[in-house]
């Protein structure tokens, strides 16, 4: 059976929840929300339109992106300043299962795990900051294996329905300190290996300037044997 | 009940009937003494004793209560009392139509909604303001009067009628189509449960079909409690984005989160009325944040009286109902596609996706191996060539 065709498909969802929007007064509600169609008209401005979705939330909005986790991510990562102009997002990515649906009055709409799981990521992060799930961190490695090294575990939380997700949130600095612990492995390998190294071959030759001394002392002749008798003696571990 | 043709009660002389109601009937009356026309309303008292005190002190109660209001959106109470098993009430006499019968003959405009939706909300507020809770806002109770005037009926009654439910089993308390999910849910009812109420009529006014369907009392109630409803705008093109805003806080579930005072929403209203060139929108219309109002009869319980269709197994119904109910937290799975971004072509793509797409879309992300995590990961690289590097350095100088 060809699983490609039975399949549902697969998209990276960005869900943007705006901070207790509900709660404000419907004139800020609505300034908020022009506000967010903003940030995703400029957010989604490099997406081909059929590489992406924007769907409407009750409390924000969420873009489905197909085939390019990075460029999910990018979105994110691009809306989260807008925290600066008063707008607090919390945004939840998802890489699952979507589905076309009828949402009435002859619109369509988007369904699916993957709304559902981003929309409860979005829910657990704090205003101004972006967590993302396990199958997201996956499906990010995989488009680009060096990114998801930038990711660090948040946490696992449960959502209303008891569901456990494994969190992950980005961090900037985690690349360069990666960096710098390969830096300090390396330099300590360096040092270890060479220096080794050098003391592998200082005890040899100082060895077997000892063992000359000795030979010497007690008399025995420099000869032919002379050389086989030190190794022995090293080896022996004298 | 009375027996036979009423044609006296207290001192109003019985002209004729006007409707009839779950409770009791609806009389034209002549007041003798002020000359004036009345509608007098007749609630039967129950036959248990102890019940009747009961239900006697909550019915002069609530007519006291709602004899005070004095506003233009509500209908003016004159007197109340009782004769025999029936307790009365006199009323304004008013000629109108109820918005139920207006729904039914055909569309609102989105103009005329908005404005009777504000009327309300004005009326229930001055309530609120002085306590009382209506409890069973519904069309059947909203009067559309000559002139674009509104009018709330039956102010009161909806919490008389509790005891029905706790003393006659097998009572008919209504249909919960416009009850708030707090309602259903059986848990303690303020103003705010006002406000969800009408928001549903605004929402049936607007979209001209109801909010709240299902094929028993227990899958409404559910739905009440559960189903978040489709935008207005989606289902009627001339609503406006604000009053889709304004419909969505008036709906919300949680209490907390709906509109907190009943004059902050008809404000708002008044805004998309201004927005639709509608009315002037008022000096003081500028949005405040909200403010709780603490009204006296909050922790009054259910209420939620009605007309036709509760079933005698209303309280298992409720019962089950608080068993069903998720969170409200509960996440969203079915989102609507944006209006403001152009979706046509991924829409395309998803619905007749080429044999490829078929594949790409359904590609499972694969665990990153060694060899690919070496090829991609200069950092990882880097460290690999300087161990093996230094390794084979000091190998060489000690043995070399």
């Amino acid at each position: 059976m060809n699983n490609a065709a039975i399949s549902p498909p697969l998209a990276s969802v960005v869900y943007l929840k705006v901070h207790e929007i509900a709660r404000r007064p419907v004139l800020e509600q609505a300034r908020l929300r022009a506000q967010l169609e903003a940030i995703i008209a400029v957010t989604i401005a490099e997406l081909a339109p059929e590489e992406r979705i924007v769907l409407d939330a009750t409390d924000g909005a969420a873009v489905a992106v197909f085939r390019n986790p990075c460029k999910a991510l990018q979105i994110a990562e691009r809306a989260l300043p807008a925290a600066g102009a008063g707008l607090q997002l919390r945004i939840g990515i998802n890489h699952g299962a979507v589905e076309l649906a009828a949402h009435g009055g002859g619109h369509n709409a988007l369904t699916g795990d993957g709304i559902a799981t981003a929309a409860s990521a979005a829910h657990f992060a704090s205003p101004a900051s972006l967590l993302m799930t396990r199958s997201f961190r996956d499906a990010l490695a995989d488009a680009s294996p060096d990114l998801d090294v930038s990711l660090r575990p948040a946490g696992v939380f449960s959502d209303a329905g008891l569901r456990s997700h494994e969190l992950f949130s980005p961090d900037k600095g985690a690349a360069a300190r990666r960096r710098k612990r390969f830096l300090a492995i390396g330099a300590v390998a360096v040092i270890g290996f060479i220096g080794a190294g050098v003391a592998v071959r200082f005890a040899t030759v100082d060895r077997e300037q000892r063992f000359d001394r000795l030979f010497e002392k007690v008399g025995i002749p420099l000869g032919d044997y002379r050389q086989a008798l030190r190794r022995s003696i090293g080896i022996i571990g004298l | 009940m009375a027996k036979g043709r009423l044609t006296r009660l207290g001192r109003y002389k019985i002209l004729g009937e006007v409707g009839r109601g779950a409770m009791g009937v609806v009389y034209k009356a002549h007041d003798p003494v002020l000359d004036r026309t009345v509608a007098l309303k007749t609630i039967v008292m129950t036959q248990d004793a102890s019940g009747r005190t009961e239900y006697e002190a909550r019915f002069f109660q609530e007519a006291k209560a709602a004899g005070r209001l004095n506003h233009p959106a509500i209908i003016s109470i004159y007197d109340f009392g009782e004769e025999g098993d029936l307790a009365y009430m006199a009323m304004e006499m008013i000629e109108g139509t109820e918005l139920r019968d207006r729904m039914l003959q055909g569309a609102i405009p989105v103009r005329e909604a908005i404005d009777i939706a504000e009327q309300v909300a004005d009326g229930l507020g001055f309530a609120h303001e002085r306590g009382v809770v209506h409890r069973d806002i519904k069309p059947g109770n909203i009067m559309l009067m000559p002139r674009g005037r509104v009018k709330i009926m039956d102010f009161g009654i909806a919490r008389v009628r509790i005891s029905d439910l706790k003393t006659q089993t097998g009572t008919r308390i209504g249909t919960p189509k416009y009850m708030s999910p707090e309602q259903v849910l059986g848990q303690p009812v303020d103003h705010r449960s006002d406000i969800f109420s009408v928001g549903i009529v605004l929402y049936e006014m607007l979209t001209r079909s109801s909010l709240f369907l299902g094929t028993d009392t227990e899958q409404v109630m559910y739905n009440v409690a559960n189903i978040q409803q489709i935008s207005p705008s989606r289902l009627n093109s001339e609503v406006p984005a604000t009053l889709d805003l304004v419909v969505k806080r008036a709906l919300e579930k949680d209490p907390g989160v709906r509109y907190q005072d009943t004059y902050e929403f008809a404000s708002d209203l008044r805004n998309c009325l201004a927005e639709l060139g509608g009315r002037e929108a008022p000096a003081s219309a500028v949005v405040v944040d909200t403010l709780p109002l603490d009204a006296p009869a909050a922790a009054a319980g259910r209420g939620g009286e009605a007309e036709k269709t509760m079933k005698p197994d209303a309280e298992k119904a409720v019962d089950k109902t608080i068993l069903l109910a998720p969170s409200a937290s509960a996440p969203e799975s079915r989102l609507a596609l944006s209006s403001r971004f152009n979706s046509v072509f991924a829409l395309q793509r998803l619905a007749a996706p080429t044999k490829r797409d078929l594949v790409l879309f359904a590609r499972v992300p694969r665990p990153i191996g060694i060899w690919r995590r070496l090829r991609h990961d200069r950092d990882l690289r880097r460290l690999i060539a300087t161990i093996v590097t230094a390794a084979l350095v000091g190998g060489a100088i000690a043995f070399i």
